[in-house]
Order: structure tokens, then sequence, then C-alpha cells
């Protein structure tokens, strides 16, 4: 009796069979584990080079909502401010493409907390945040105003605390001007000019009134653009934003009050906002700016230096001090 | 009564049944699945729509740029197929799901050789016209009286299973 075939079949199939030699079982689980090892190895290794070709982000693995942040001073670039926080708008404009170009991505919160900055930048990613196809909802956190708030006014729908502060249209600019320091310590201003005003706004000489006209001219131009903007980007009657427009920043009640923003809220908010909008269960992913090896290994001593000082210092100060109440808002 | 002068186990080789071969191929496939194809999961995973709709699926589809980042992935998991029965078939002439099923692969000639080995995994290679193995050997399984893949033909190589007798025989 044959043990797994009936004599039958083993027959017809030994038919066909030529005479051969019985295969000597030679399988060895640790080679076969080698391979898997192996292969699993390669499949990594082809992951990495596959994701460098096609540009796919480790944000695009997860995540229907695409959480960008607008931190610090709207810049230009990172040079212009050395020691600030800042948001430079190249970034955020590729954040913004990043996240549009993701089919998974249904919407795009905007984190803020700025104090606005360059015009120029924040007018560059207003436009971004216009062009996305997705929803678009701006989550003003402590501070929105002047330029970050032309951004946020670009989006679908603004949130923003109660205590929050926004609005601040309007435009500034100042310049440093010591031409009596100089004075005072004899030295002499020799101005050598091919154009009238090529050095206006030179701290080295008091600005004329003339010079002085030319620049409130642009500003007021700046300022009736921003303006304009603003109406155009929250459906609001131009003269009723320019009534507002004087450069006054608002809490978010007072904000909620004036038209400025939608919604008195927090990130809860936001979420419901867009789970309702997109029928869908929200599942944010932050989207960052990439950051450099050395960007990393600086940030993580940075992190570990201030934590090693701060432990030092409480084990110095804390024992002295004892439990004093330490109060802020 | 005289006992008879019987080796005490007798073996001899006949074709692997289909469905051996079927269940054998599956588990190497969830091998793979579970093993090898880990780092690509994520990889897919975001490029399917994540509704799993048909809406949502054709119009990825027809938007063409996600359809295409797929492509070098299939090909790649497809390579590593390639290389898992390659390797393993090459080296102990079975896989884990042959070892499994008990299943071996031989040669007409004597050993297995490397280019053996090669040609009847040709079907994981996915350059035309090596692609189209895929549709034709498991139908020439079906024609053949020894349940052999055209690329096994090719090959000169046969999957088979060992039957021992009973010493109640």
């Amino acid at each position: 009796m044959f043990s797994r075939l009936s004599r039958k079949k083993m027959s017809s199939n030994m038919k066909n069979m030529p005479e051969e030699k019985i295969p000597q079982p030679s399988f060895r689980w640790g080679y076969a584990v080698f391979v898997l090892f192996l292969l699993m190895f390669l499949g990594f290794v082809s992951v990495v080079i596959i994701s460098l070709f096609t540009d796919v982000d480790v944000e695009s693995l997860s995540g229907n909502v695409a959480l960008i942040s607008i931190d610090g001073i709207i810049a230009g670039s990172e040079s212009d401010y050395l020691f600030e926080t800042v948001s430079t708008s190249t970034d955020v404009i590729e954040l913004i493409e990043k996240a549009d170009k993701n089919s998974n991505i249904k919407a795009i919160i905007f984190e803020i907390n700025s104090p606005g900055g360059s015009p120029v930048a924040s007018e560059e990613i207003a436009n971004a945040v216009l062009r996305t196809n997705k929803t678009t909802v701006a989550w003003i956190r402590d501070i929105g105003t002047s330029g970050a708030y032309w951004v946020a006014s670009s989006s679908d729908h603004i949130v923003a605390s109660r205590a929050s502060i926004t609005g601040s249209v309007g435009v500034i600019a100042s310049y440093l001007e010591f031409p009596g320091l100089l004075e005072e310590y004899n030295i002499t201003y020799r101005r050598l000019v091919a154009g009238k005003y090529k050095d206006i706004g030179s701290p080295f000489k008091e600005m004329t009134s003339e010079e002085k006209a030319i620049f409130q001219q642009m500003l007021d131009e700046l300022r009736e653009y921003f303006v304009s903007e603003v109406a155009k980007n929250r459906n609001m009657n131009k003269k009723d934003v320019d009534r507002i427009a004087n450069g006054l920043f608002y809490l978010g009640s007072q904000a909620k009050e004036l038209g400025l923003i939608d919604e008195l809220g927090s990130k809860d908010e936001v979420i419901r906002y867009i789970e309702a909008r997109e029928s869908i269960k929200a599942e944010v992913v932050e989207y960052e700016k990439e950051k450099g090896f050395f960007e990393v290994l600086s940030e993580v001593t940075a992190k570990q230096s201030f934590f090693v000082g701060k432990g030092l210092g409480s084990a110095f100060f804390d024992r002295k001090k004892g439990s004093q109440p330490y109060i802020s808002t | 009564m005289k006992k008879l002068n019987l080796p005490e186990e007798r073996m001899f080789v006949a074709p692997a049944l289909l469905w051996k071969r079927i269940v054998a191929f599956l588990i190497d496939l969830l091998i793979l699945f579970f093993i090898v194809f880990i780092p690509f999961r994520g990889f897919i995973s975001s490029r399917l729509p994540k509704d799993y709709s048909f809406s949502e699926t054709y119009k990825m589809l027809t938007a063409g740029q996600d359809v295409y980042s797929i492509i070098p992935v299939y090909m790649a998991m497809l390579l590593l197929m390639f290389l898992y029965f390659y390797l393993l078939e090459r080296k102990m002439a079975q896989t884990i799901g042959k070892k499994l099923m008990n299943l071996y692969i031989v040669s007409d000639n004597a050993e297995l050789k490397r280019w053996q080995a090669l040609v009847r995994n040709l079907l994981f290679i996915p350059v035309f016209p090596f692609d189209l193995l895929i549709i034709i050997d498991p139908v020439s399984m079906l024609f053949t009286k020894t349940n052999q893949r055209l690329s096994e033909l090719l090959s000169r190589t046969r999957v088979v299973e060992i039957h021992k007798f009973d010493q109640s025989w």
C-alpha cells in the first residue's frame, strides 16, 4: 500500500517518469532564513531608491489631512533673520505643493503662529494656498497678524482661539538714522550718488520730506493691495476691511465679530470642520521641511544640552527656592 | 512463514500533484508577502486610495502619476520573487513551500544547474517576453501529463514528490 498516493494513480504517473535517482534532501533552514533576510534588505534598498526617483515622502505614507506650520517671521529666506524663528515662503510653498500632489490628502491645515513678515513672502504663500484644490483651513494659535493673516485669509476657513491675536492689517517700514552720532564722533558722510534717490533710507543722513513722502506713498499702495486681497479672499466689502485695516490687532473674539475669522476654537474645531466638509475621518499628518543630517544632529544635541543644563540648574536652585508658584499667561 | 528479504523502506519519485504544487506556491507567496514585501507595504498603501472605493481607484488610475510610481515597485517585487525562487531552488532544489509539501525539483540531467534554476523562474522577470510566461506557464501545466510548466520544459526540470512504500506492502 502506498502511503500518500493511490496505487492506480501512482502507476499512471510512473509511466511518464524517466528512470532517475531519488533526490537527496539538502534543505537547510539556516540558508532559507538568510535568503529571506537578504531579500528583505534588498526590498528596503529598492524602496529607498524608488522613493528617491518617484518623489514619495514619509508624509505620504499615512494620513489624509496635512498639517503645515507657519511659525515665526514669514521671510523670503532664512538668512534674512539669523536668530529668529523663520518660515520661508519657499519651504511653505514646497510643502503645500507636496500635500496638493498627494491624492490621499483631502485637506490642509495651516497652523499659524506668526506676527507676519515680508509682504512678498506672505503674498507668495497666500497665492500657493489659493492655488490648491484641497480644502484649506487656517488655525491661528497665539498670533496670526499682518502677513500671517494675509495667508490665513486665503484659506477656506479660519479658526482662532478666543485669546489669540489676529488682524493688524497694515504695512510697516522702519529704518535707523544716526547722523547725529556720526557728527558727535566727527565723522562726515560724503554723498556720491548717480541718481537723486540712490541713497534713500541711508542711516547716515536725515531723510528729506520728499523722500519720506515717496516711502509713505509706497506703503499706502502696499496697504491698499493688502486690503483688497483680504477683502477678496474673505469675500468682504473692501470699504469694511479698509475701515479696520488701521494696523490694529484684535483678539479672536473681536476678530470673529468683525468677520476676520470664521470660527472660535482650537484644533478640535478645525478637525470637525474638515470631517464635516470632506465626509472623512481625519488623520492628521505633519508636513515638515526635510532636515539635513547635520541639522538633525545639532537639534538633538541642542535639546540634550538644554535638558542637561535645566536638570543641573534645578538641582541647585529648586532646593533653595522650594515650590514657589510660577505664573504665566 | 519465511520472511521475504525486502528493503525496509522503498522510495520512488513521481510528478508532484497539482494541488500540492499550488499549496506550495501559496505558502511561498505568503512568506514573500509577510516577510520579503514588508518594505513595500507602506509604499503601495500610500499610492492606493484610502477608502478603496471604485470611484477613487478609477480616479487614481486615470490620474496617471500615482500609477507610474507603482510600476517600479511591481518590478522590484517580481525581481525579489525571482531571487527567492532562484536562490533556494539552485542551492537546495526546494523552496520553503516545497519543503513543507515535500516536493523537490529534479533535473533531467544530473544536478540542477544554474541555467536551469534561472530558466525555470523566467516568468518572474518583469520584461517582455518573459512576463508572458505568467499566463502561459500555469496554463501549460494543465496540458502536460507531468504537470510541467513551459519554463520547466525549457529548463528540463520537473517538480516531483517522493513516495514511500509502507512495510505492510
